[in-house]
């Protein structure tokens, strides 16, 4: 599908990865499964084979969601990273921790006997931009004091830590 | 809805209750939500006092997102639980226990919408059931996620004791 180099993370950048080679099926898995496990509508994966595939940057937890099944997490902030087989060639990572998401785009839905009802509905609601003026700072407040991991690479985080 | 909805994560280690009627849902689709819930928006809805959301089994563990968002998981699962700004508490629709009767009525953060979201509808759909090659490998999974209901204890004595597949 592509073969440049991706990198993620999750949130807080204390867990991340980076793939290399061919990615696949970049789908959408509506079951129920992995909607609760990513507390979402959908979990959109992508795979790759595990050969082709580093954490780069800490681990993540599992959490065995069946025997043969288990899913990774930033134990430090929560972000959903991964569905690992056990014993197999492959690693699915979560399609939104990529740092470039719109890179990949999905071919396929699965798992749609979980759908939610309203799933073609959603993107007709009203759309409305970031908005804080409910805070004192504004939106500026948040971005200024983000502590979300930028969306590449880093040699040094978090930012206090740095020499 | 005036009654009783109940959610928690995924492994059922945190579990939730809101009395009464829910605030507003929605998706938002701001960097900061894509990148923690890992996946292209988060669906929140808001509770609309404090007092009518109870922490039934265990809290979630918090990151602090910015001076004045904090983001609630499940330290066991991951399962992204909440959203908590001064003005109040959200909760992840799809970790509610009925998720299809809390439709969202609004977009926010649509400055990070992906290119392809609004087109995600379109693309082909399978069930799990039609995927013949994985049939064998779904039939021996044993589930170790919570029920969509509360439970009087858990987890369960016997793996496997869930209405969950």
């Amino acid at each position: 599908m592509t073969d440049k180099e991706l990198t993620g993370g999750c949130q807080c950048g204390a867990v991340r990865y980076r793939v290399t080679g061919e990615v696949g099926y970049p789908h959408l898995c509506h079951c129920r499964m992995c909607q609760k496990a990513s507390g979402n509508f959908f979990l959109p994966l992508i795979g790759a084979e595990r050969a082709d595939f580093e954490w780069t940057r800490g681990d993540p937890a599992w959490f065995h969601s069946s025997a043969p099944v288990r899913r990774g997490f930033c134990s430090n902030c929560g972000t959903p990273l991964a569905f690992e087989t056990v014993g197999d060639d492959w690693i699915a990572f979560t399609h939104g921790s990529l740092d470039d998401v719109a890179a990949v785009r999905p071919i396929e839905q699965s798992g749609v006997e979980g759908r939610v009802p309203f799933f073609h509905e959603l993107f007709a609601l009203k759309e409305t931009r970031s908005n804080r003026d409910d805070l004192p700072g504004g939106l500026e407040d948040v971005a200024s004091t983000n502590r979300q991991h930028p969306d590449r690479d880093t040699n040094h985080w978090p930012k206090e830590r740095r020499t | 809805m005036s009654d009783i909805h109940s959610g928690g994560c995924q492994c059922g280690a945190v579990r939730f209750q809101v009395r009464g009627t829910l605030g507003t849902a929605s998706i938002c689709h701001c960097r900061m939500c894509q990148k923690a819930f890992g996946g292209f928006y988060a669906p929140l809805v808001g509770i609309r006092e404090q007092a009518d959301l109870r922490w039934t089994r265990g809290e979630p563990k918090r990151f602090q997102s910015s001076n004045v968002v904090s983001r609630g998981f499940c330290g066991d699962c991951g399962t992204p639980l909440t959203y908590e700004a001064p003005d109040g508490i959200a909760l992840s629709i799809a970790a509610f226990d009925d998720p299809g009767a809390i439709a969202p009525v609004i977009q926010y953060g649509v400055e990070g919408k992906l290119p392809y979201t609004d087109h995600m509808s379109e693309i082909p759909a399978r069930t799990t059931a039609e995927d013949v090659e994985t049939a064998a490998f779904l039939a021996s999974i044993v589930s170790r996620q919570h029920p969509d209901h509360d439970t009087d204890t858990w987890p369960p004595e016997q793996a496997g004791a869930t209405d969950n597949t």
